[in-house]
C-alpha cells in the first residue's frame, strides 16, 4: 500500500455544547481517489475545514504528506487545494483574473499563472466567460472556477467539500474528468458529497460520518459489503422515514 | 386580494418586530421617525399661513416627498417583500386585482400614513374656506396615490434590474446624493439660516417651474380653489389625477411584464484587460493588484471614497472662507485620513467568504506582511491623492492656496497612521458584515456592533492623536519661510506616516499570523 497522504488522529472540535466532530481518525493514501459522506450536519464540513487549516481543531493532529498541518501550516499549505463547500470568491474579478490571482497567490511567476489559468479555463470550458465578472457566473461555473483556483498550484492533494452541489450533468461530468484526471497523476482527493451514485463511481475509498465520528471506513467495496453504497448508509446512519401520514388530501383523487 | 396583500404587508412587518431585537429597535426607530415626519411635515406646512411664499414653500415641500417616494424604494428593494412582482408571479393572479392589491399593500404602513398626515399639513397653512378646505384633502389624497403609483411603477420597471448585481450597484450609488443632501441639511442649512442668508423668501419664484408637475399641480390647486379660482383647481386636480392615471396604467402594463421576463442578472458586460497588474512585485504586487481592481469595481470601495470627500469638504465648509480658515483646513484632513482607515479597519471581514481563498495560500508573518503591505499601498495611494487635491481645493477656496502643503502633511501622516490602525483593527477585532439588499455599505453583523464601534472610534482616534506632531510642526514653523518650511513639513510628515505604517503592518502581520484560522472563520461568516 501507498504511503498515507492524508492521517487525521482524534480530531476534535466543539462549538459551545455542541459537539461538531467527536475524534475522527483516518488514513488515506496517496493516489486516493476518497470519499466522506454523511448525513448534513455530521460534521464533514468541519473536519475539512480541519483537515486543511482553515478551522482550529480543539485536539488532535492532521498530517499531510507527513507534515503537520498545524504544526507548520505554510508548508501545509503549499501541498493541499481546497475547494470549499460555498464558492469563496472574489466576485469583481473576472475569471481569468481570478485564476491568475489564486496562482499569484500560491506563488507562480505571473507568466505561469497566466499560462495555467488559460488553460485551466480551457479544460473546465470557462474560456468564452473568461472576461466575465465572477458575480455574473452561474453556480456551476463558479463551482468550476472554484476548482480551477484550487488546481492551479498543481497540489498534492486536494480537498472538496460537496464539489458538485448545485452543479449541472454537464459541468459536473467535466469535474468528474478533471477529478480523474488529477488522480490518475498519483495525487490524492477527498472530497465530502452527499450523491452516494458518484461516491460510488469514482472513488475507491470511503468514510462515512455520522453525529461527529467515523462510523465506517475502508475501500467502497468493503464499505458497501455487497449492498448498493446508499443501502449501506441507509443501514449505518438509520433511516428517517415519514411516510407522509395525515397528508390525506394530497393526490389527484383528493380536493 | 387587495386585503390578502394588505394582511401580507402586515404580516411581514408583525414577523420583522417579532425576528430580533435588532429589528424591533429598526421598526421602533423607523416608526417614531416616520411620527416625527408627519408632525414635522405638519407643523412646517401648517406655518406657511400668512407667508408669501407659502404656495412656492408648500410646492417644494411635495416635490421632496415625491422624490422621497422615488428613490427610497429603489435603496430599500428586497425589504419590502411586496414589492417584487417576482415573490407573486407564481400564483394564478390576474393583473388588474393584483395590481389594486399591491396599490393597497403600498398604502399600508407608518409611511404612508406619516406621509397624509404630514401634506394635511396645507389645511392650516394654504387652504383658505370650505372650498379650499375641500380640494386641499381631495389634493393631499390624488398626491399620496401619485406618488405611491410612481414609486410602484419605478420598482416595477426596475424590477428585473435591481434584482440583478448591476442594478443593485447602480442604487448602491444613490447614497452619495442622499448623503449630500443629509450633511447639506445637517451642517449647511442651520448655518445658512442663523446668518440670515437663508429665509422662506429664498424659494420665491421657485415654483415657476415646478408649478407644471405633480406635486405643484396639487399645491397650485389648493392655492386656486382657496381664491376663489374653482374651475383653475378642479383641472389642475384633474391633470393630477390624470397623471397618476396614466402611471397606474403603465405600472400595470410593466406589471405584465415584470412577471413573465427574467432578470437581467444573465445580461453581463465583459471586463477589459487581459492579466493583473503589478505581476513583477511578487505577493506584494499580487494583492495591490486584486486591490486595486477593486476599488475600481466594487461600488463599496469607490462610495467610501466619495463620502470621505463629502466629509472633509463639510468639515471644513463652516470656517475655509473666515479668518481662522486654518482649523477648517486641518479639521478636514484629520477627518479625511481618519475616515480613510475607519471604512478599512474591517478590511478582512469586509472581503467575506473569498477571504478564505487568499487563507488558503497565506500564511506566516511574511506571507501576511505582503498581503497588508499591497493593500495598503493601493489604498494609500489613493487615500493621498484624492485628500491631497481636497485640501488644496478647500485652501484654494480660502485664498491661500499655498497653505494647501500643510494640510497636505497632515493627509499623509493622517493616511500612514490611519491605514496602521485599520491594519491592527483587521486583525485583532475582525467581525462578520452583512449587505442588506440594495443598502449601499456594509454593516456589522448581527451582535457585533460594539467591535465594529470600536474599530471606528480607535481609528479615527488613534489618527487624530498621531498627527498631533505634525500640528505642533506647523504651530511651530509658522514664522519660516514657506519655501523652506512646506516642503520640510510634507517631506517629514511623509517619511512618519510610512513608518507607522511600516509599523501598523508589521504588528498586523504578527497578530493575523496568529490568529489566521480565527480570523477567516469571522470573514466567511460575512453576507455579503
Amino acid at each position: 500500500m501507498s504511503e498515507p497522504a492524508i492521517v487525521v488522529r482524534g480530531l476534535r472540535k466543539s462549538f459551545g455544547p455542541k459537539e461538531a466532530v467527536a475524534g475522527i481518525d483516518l488514513e488515506i493514501a496517496a493516489g486516493s481517489f476518497a470519499g466522506l459522506v454523511g448525513p448534513n450536519g455530521a460534521g464533514k464540513t468541519t473536519s475539512l475545514s480541519m483537515m486543511t487549516g482553515m478551522l482550529r481543531p480543539d485536539m488532535g493532529q492532521v498530517l499531510i504528506n507527513g507534515i503537520d498541518v498545524w504544526a507548520d501550516p505554510v508548508a501545509a499549505k503549499a501541498v493541499i487545494g481546497v475547494v470549499p463547500a460555498e464558492s469563496r470568491l472574489f466576485e469583481r474579478l473576472s475569471g481569468e483574473e481570478l485564476l491568475e490571482y489564486a496562482g499569484r497567490l500560491r506563488g507562480l511567476p505571473a507568466g505561469e499563472a497566466r499560462s495555467r489559468s488559460a488553460q485551466l479555463l480551457d479544460v473546465l470550458d470557462l474560456t468564452a466567460d473568461a472576461k466575465r465578472l465572477v458575480a455574473d457566473y452561474s453556480t456551476g461555473m463558479r463551482r468550476k472556477a472554484a476548482l480551477g483556483c484550487a488546481i492551479i498550484h498543481n497540489p498534492a492533494v486536494l480537498f472538496l467539500d460537496e464539489p458538485l452541489e448545485g452543479v449541472d450533468p454537464v459541468s459536473a461530468d467535466v469535474i468528474r474528468r478533471l477529478l480523474t484526471r488529477y488522480v490518475s497523476s498519483g495525487s490524492t482527493v477527498l472530497f465530502s458529497s452527499h450523491v452516494m451514485e458518484l461516491v460510488e463511481q469514482v472513488c475507491d475509498h470511503v468514510s462515512i460520518i455520522d453525529k461527529g465520528r467515523i462510523v465506517a471506513t475502508g475501500t467502497t467495496d468493503e464499505v458497501r459489503g455487497g449492498k448498493t453504497l446508499h443501502q449501506a448508509f441507509i443501514d449505518l446512519v438509520g433511516s428517517r422515514a415519514n411516510d407522509g401520514e395525515g397528508l390525506s388530501w394530497l393526490g389527484s383523487s383528493s380536493s | 386580494m387587495a386585503w390578502l396583500l394588505v394582511q401580507l404587508k402586515l404580516r411581514l412587518l408583525r414577523n420583522g418586530l417579532r425576528s430580533s431585537a435588532q429589528a424591533k429597535a429598526g421598526f421602533i426607530i423607523s416608526s417614531v421617525i416616520a411620527g416625527i415626519l408627519a408632525i414635522g411635515t405638519f407643523a412646517g406646512l401648517a406655518a406657511l399661513r400668512g407667508n408669501d411664499a407659502s404656495v412656492d414653500l408648500t410646492t417644494v415641500v411635495y416635490t421632496v416627498l415625491a422624490l422621497g417616494w422615488l428613490v427610497l424604494p429603489l435603496m430599500t428593494f428586497g425589504l419590502d417583500g411586496t414589492l417584487d412582482p417576482a415573490t407573486l408571479a407564481l400564483y394564478p393572479l390576474r393583473t388588474r386585482p393584483l395590481a389594486v392589491g399591491l396599490l393597497a399593500a403600498s398604502a399600508t404602513g407608518a409611511w404612508p400614513l406619516a406621509n397624509v398626515i404630514g401634506l394635511l399639513g396645507v389645511t392650516i397653512g394654504l387652504a383658505r374656506g370650505p372650498l379650499g378646505l375641500l380640494i386641499a384633502v381631495l389634493a393631499v389624497l390624488i398626491e399620496v396615490m401619485f406618488c405611491i403609483t410612481l414609486t410602484r411603477f419605478v420598482t416595477t420597471w426596475l424590477a428585473g434590474l435591481l434584482r440583478s448585481r448591476r442594478g443593485k450597484d447602480l442604487a448602491a450609488f444613490m447614497i452619495i446624493p442622499i448623503f449630500i443632501l443629509y450633511e447639506t441639511f445637517v451642517q449647511v442649512v442651520p448655518k445658512l439660516t442663523a446668518s440670515g442668508k437663508l429665509t422662506a423668501h429664498s424659494f420665491t419664484g421657485i415654483d415657476s417651474w415646478l408649478r407644471w408637475i405633480p406635486p405643484g399641480l396639487a399645491a397650485h390647486a389648493i392655492q386656486d380653489a382657496s381664491t376663489g379660482r374653482a374651475g383653475t383647481a378642479l383641472l389642475r386636480l384633474a391633470l393630477l389625477a390624470a397623471v397618476t392615471v396614466v402611471l397606474g396604467w403603465l405600472w400595470i402594463t410593466s406589471l405584465d411584464r415584470a412577471l413573465v421576463t427574467a432578470d437581467d442578472s444573465t445580461r453581463t458586460s465583459a471586463v477589459h484587460g487581459t492579466a493583473l497588474r503589478f505581476g513583477r512585485y511578487g505577493l506584494r504586487g499580487t494583492v495591490a493588484a486584486r486591490f486595486w481592481l477593486y476599488q475600481r469595481r466594487d461600488p463599496t470601495g469607490l462610495i467610501t471614497w466619495v463620502l470621505t470627500a463629502v466629509i472633509m469638504v463639510v468639515a471644513a465648509v463652516s470656517t475655509i472662507t473666515k479668518p481662522h480658515y486654518m482649523v477648517g483646513l486641518m479639521i478636514s484632513a484629520i477627518f479625511g485620513s481618519a475616515f480613510a482607515g475607519v471604512y478599512r479597519a474591517n478590511s478582512i471581514g469586509n472581503t467575506g467568504p473569498a477571504f478564505g481563498l487568499e487563507a488558503a495560500a497565506l500564511a506566516g508573518r511574511r506571507a501576511l506582511r505582503a498581503y497588508f503591505t499591497g493593500q495598503d499601498i493601493v489604498v494609500g495611494g489613493m487615500a493621498v491623492t484624492l485628500l491631497t487635491v481636497i485640501s488644496f481645493a478647500l485652501a484654494a477656496v480660502a485664498k491661500h492656496p499655498v497653505d494647501g502643503f500643510l494640510a497636505m502633511a497632515v493627509d499623509v501622516a493622517g493616511t500612514g497612521a490611519a491605514l496602521a490602525l485599520a491594519n491592527m483593527f483587521a486583525v485583532a477585532a475582525p467581525y462578520p458584515a452583512e449587505r442588506r439588499v440594495g443598502s449601499p455599505t456594509l454593516r456589522p453583523a448581527e451582535g457585533y456592533r460594539g467591535p465594529a464601534m470600536g474599530s471606528a472610534l480607535g481609528t479615527l482616534a488613534g489618527t487624530a492623536i498621531a498627527v498631533i506632531p505634525v500640528l505642533v510642526g506647523v504651530l511651530l514653523t509658522s514664522g519660516d519661510p514657506a519655501a523652506i518650511r512646506m516642503p520640510v513639513l510634507v517631506l517629514c510628515a511623509g517619511a512618519y506616516g510610512i513608518g507607522l505604517a511600516w509599523a501598523g503592518v508589521s504588528i498586523a502581520a504578527g497578530i493575523g499570523a496568529q490568529r489566521l484560522p480565527e480570523i477567516t472563520e469571522i470573514a466567511v461568516r460575512s453576507k455579503l
